[in-house]
């Protein structure tokens, strides 16, 4: 009845739900921040909760969320603002990546974001955390945010940060809002850091991925899939070319990057990056995967029938070593099975009471978080 | 029983002061303003600083925590009586972590020595303030300290992975780790940079970074400072970001040059210090790329330092400016605003144009690359009415600053100095949620309170209220 009520207020705003989503009565796609804000106060008036949506790409992260409304973030896709001599972008979260990063490529330039897949959409990498695999160089995505434009829960509109390259103006806002995943409210806007592309990029295929990082000067990455070392290198010519010899591998120009991985459950092991490689080792044989090393993230993908036990397996390790291992994608019955997060902390009642500084009513993604927050 | 009473009966009385130098001594911090202080204690572990949270709370005396006092906006200043934490023997390093590249230590180590003492490993700490030889990681981590390095590797919150952190209920809890992305809500984010507003910082758990095989360093002197401001401009352009790249214009060339004999060019209208980090290969044929953009732009000179001994020294010339300008005055005012990098040359004539109209002389010296701005101004706080006009032209500035799409502060921090000026930059409805998510971690006001958000800001109107329970 009171979905109804907001469906004939917001009906302009209204669109197909698609196949994917989750089972809802209405889907929604405003195309401001304000409009937004407008839905989420009409849902938090009527106490209906709200799951927020980009392309899909990482809804199989944490608890599984009921909802009554969806909102899309598809007509919010504008490149707001890119100055490349400020090396810094504002774009709005329903921009998909892939646009983004070629958009960006006009100028040499990278907000070094996931390279995969191209449909996920800005909000939906930031609101999940998801880093690019030049993490190793640049960092976790949320040192690239600089600003960030929030709907929250009860129908306000927030700005936190602002889009320079260095600040400490007021709390940060942009870090709080990467990784939350969608708790405290839309993330609709945001300015990002943005950085040059090396004149010159090679893929070297070396034999140990952890001599390779002891060897290499700051590369890109240093990956190592089903057993497969390669280190990825970006500079100047004369930097790629010297570092190839170094490392004394067989070299293909370019940055050949993983696929995504195939399999019905991805897995996610974090630990201190000194134990990626101790990880790897960890990854039953049956299943693949793609190790980051000096990172400490480990992806690896199986089949869902002894994913229980193996996630189970992985925890006595990391909660031994300091490290999660959480469930990045999985058929709906593992998620009825186990925790997709594991323990979620100590710091637990205090998330409690920043997601309610937000969103007071628990209207967003309810209980997506750990401690299904 | 008194709170220094009470204070003293876990800490022994050598560790809690009351008496009145001590309280005139830690009264200020590095900024302008002093204030009351009640008793001051200095803990040395977690476990007493939770005492203290405990005893001051139900004393209901306020908390400020402090390092070693360095910070520039009176953020560690008491605006009424409080309990003044001074961390500075919470100074342990208690595990380096080499593969993993991190190290836990206490808030009151010196932000140098960790760096001396990780060196011989081939690492280094990389946010480095002009005053890294006396600041803590602690007061670094409430501002959220930068410095020239953090150009390309990022200011403090780019390298605090993890907090351990005294909350108002005197309990410890552990905030983000060594392992990429923990779980949850970024709480880790929140207190960097919070000017302990949120709690007491007793451990923190630091990126340590790769020394680069090697560095160039390039000092480049102009007849005009637009066009060191295009210099830099092209620099990031053309797709070369520098670990460092530093601004100074005549005046404050003529001091340090004064003063520490850096071999800087005293006759250039504007002089960068460049510093190229990273692999041979790389930085060589950036120095001769940087070289080329600073000539292409009407440079006089173009300078590679010839060994490592030169290049310390202009370091050592660009991090005592400030300790310079005494030879102008006694007191100087530092600001600290951002500007997007495009627009330098706009604001630096804007700079020069106030504090021309308020009769003030301004020096500049800053990190140039990160379009953050440190106009100094210096005045004699004993001549009558000399104060306010420094007053008014900095928020002139600062107004201007904001204008021109920047920011307060970019590394110093708000405190007290800037805390009025926050709505320049947000609407009510962004304070209020600022001041909604102090509450969730302070909900009793008991931590450095009356910095960082105007009186105010927490405002009842905005959103859908929760419904009473």
């Amino acid at each position: 009845m009171t979905t109804e009520t907001i469906g004939r207020r917001f009906h302009h705003l209204e669109v197909e739900a698609n196949e994917r989503m989750p089972e809802c009565q209405l889907v929604l796609a405003p195309t401001t921040a304000e409009e937004a804000a407008a839905v989420l106060d009409a849902a938090a008036e009527h106490g209906l909760p709200v799951l927020f949506w980009g392309n899909g790409s990482h809804q199989g992260f944490g608890h599984r969320v009921e909802t009554a409304i969806v909102i899309s973030t598809e007509r919010m896709n504008r490149i707001i603002e890119w100055s490349p001599a400020d090396l810094t972008v504002v774009a709005e979260a329903g921009v998909r990546i892939g646009d983004l990063a070629l958009r960006l490529l006009e100028e040499n330039q990278t907000a070094v974001l996931p390279e995969a897949p191209v449909e996920a959409t800005v909000g939906g990498v930031i609101a999940s955390g998801q880093s690019g695999w030049g993490r190793l160089r640049y960092g976790p995505i949320r040192d690239r945010m600089l600003e960030v434009v929030l709907a929250t829960g009860d129908g306000r509109v927030v700005r936190g940060g602002a889009p320079v390259v260095k600040n400490v103006t007021g709390y940060d806002l942009p870090r709080l809002a990467t990784g939350s995943f969608g708790s405290l409210g839309l993330i609709s806007r945001v300015a990002l850091k943005l950085w040059p592309v090396g004149e010159r990029a090679a893929t070297v295929t070396v034999e140990a991925a952890d001599r390779a990082l002891a060897i290499a000067y700051r590369p890109l990455a240093v990956i190592e899939e089903n057993g497969t070392a390669r280190v990825y290198l970006t500079g100047t010519s004369a930097e790629v070319e010297t570092q190839t010899a170094e490392l004394s591998g067989t070299a293909v120009d370019g940055l050949d990057w993983p696929h995504p991985l195939a399999g019905e459950t991805v897995l996610v092991v974090r630990v201190p990056a000194g134990l990626t490689g101790a990880a790897t080792e960890r990854v039953p044989s049956s299943w693949s995967y793609q190790a980051a090393f000096g990172v400490g993230e480990v992806r690896l993908a199986g089949p869902s029938e002894p994913a229980a036990d193996l996630l189970a397996t992985l925890r006595d390790w990391t909660a031994t070593v300091g490290g999660a291992a959480v469930v990045e994608r999985a058929p709906e019955a593992l998620y009825e099975k186990v925790d997709p997060w594991g323990e979620p902390g100590p710091s637990l009642e205090l998330q409690r009471r920043v997601k309610a500084a937000f969103d007071p009513l628990g209207i967003c993604n309810p209980g997506r978080l750990p401690g299904k927050l | 029983m008194s709170l220094a009473d009470d204070l003293a009966a876990f800490l022994g009385p050598g560790r809690v002061k009351t008496d009145p130098l001590e309280r005139h001594v830690y009264a200020r911090d590095g900024g302008l303003r002093t204030g009351p202080v009640e008793v001051i204690v200095h803990p040395r572990t977690t476990a007493e600083v939770v005492e203290i949270v405990r005893t001051a709370r139900n004393h209901g005396s306020p908390v400020v925590a402090r390092g070693a006092g360095t910070g520039l906006a009176s953020g560690a200043v008491p605006t009424g009586p409080a309990v003044l934490v001074v961390l500075t023997r919470m100074d342990e390093i208690h595990e380096v972590d080499e593969a993993s590249r991190t190290a836990w230590v206490g808030p009151g180590l010196i932000n140098l020595e960790l760096s001396q003492h990780i060196a011989p490993l081939g690492l280094h700490y990389a946010p480095d303030p002009s005053s890294q030889s006396i600041c803590t990681i602690g007061g670094n981590v409430a501002t959220n300290a930068g410095g020239p390095h953090c150009l390309a590797d990022g200011t403090t919150v780019a390298h605090v992975l993890g907090i351990e952190l005294v909350t108002v209920d005197g309990e410890v809890v552990m905030l983000g780790g060594a392992a990429p992305d923990p779980i949850g809500l970024d709480l880790r984010g929140v207190v960097v940079g919070s000017e302990g507003t949120v709690g007491v910082v007793t451990r923190v758990l630091v990126r340590l970074t790769e020394d680069a095989p090697a560095t160039r360093t390039l000092l480049l002197a102009f007849g005009d400072t637009a066009d060191a401001a295009a210099t830099v401009s092209d620099t990031v352009a053309a797709g070369v970001i520098p670990a460092a790249l530093e601004m100074m214009d005549r005046v404050m060339v003529g001091l340090i040059e004064n003063w520490i004999h850096a071999g800087f060019p005293t006759d250039a209208a504007g002089v960068l210090l460049a510093e190229l980090a990273g692999h041979p290969a790389a930085v060589e044929a950036e120095a001769e790329m940087l070289s080329n953009i600073a000539k292409a732009n009407g440079a006089l000179s173009a300078r590679l330092a010839a060994d490592a001994d030169e290049a310390a020294r202009w370091w050592k010339g660009r991090k005592g400016a400030f300790g310079a300008v005494a030879q102008r005055a006694p007191d100087y005012y530092l600001h600290d605003t951002v500007v997007p990098r495009s627009r330098l040359v706009d604001i630096l004539g804007r700079v020069h144009e106030i504090a021309e109209r308020h009769d003030l002389e301004v020096m500049n010296v800053f990190h140039a690359g990160d379009g953050n701005l440190h106009p100094l101004m210096p005045f004699d706080a004993a001549e009558p009415g000399t104060l306010e006009r420094v007053q008014a032209a900095a928020d002139e500035i600062v107004t201007a600053s904001v204008e021109a799409g920047g920011t307060l502060s970019g590394e110093h921090g708000i405190g007290l100095e800037k805390r009025d000026l926050m709505s320049l930059v947000f609407s009510p409805v962004d304070l209020d949620a600022q001041a909604r998510l102090r509450e969730a971690f302070d909900p009793v006001g008991l931590f450095n309170p009356d910095k960082v958000l105007p009186a105010g800001s927490r405002c009842f109107d905005y959103g859908r209220p929760a419904p009473a329970q």
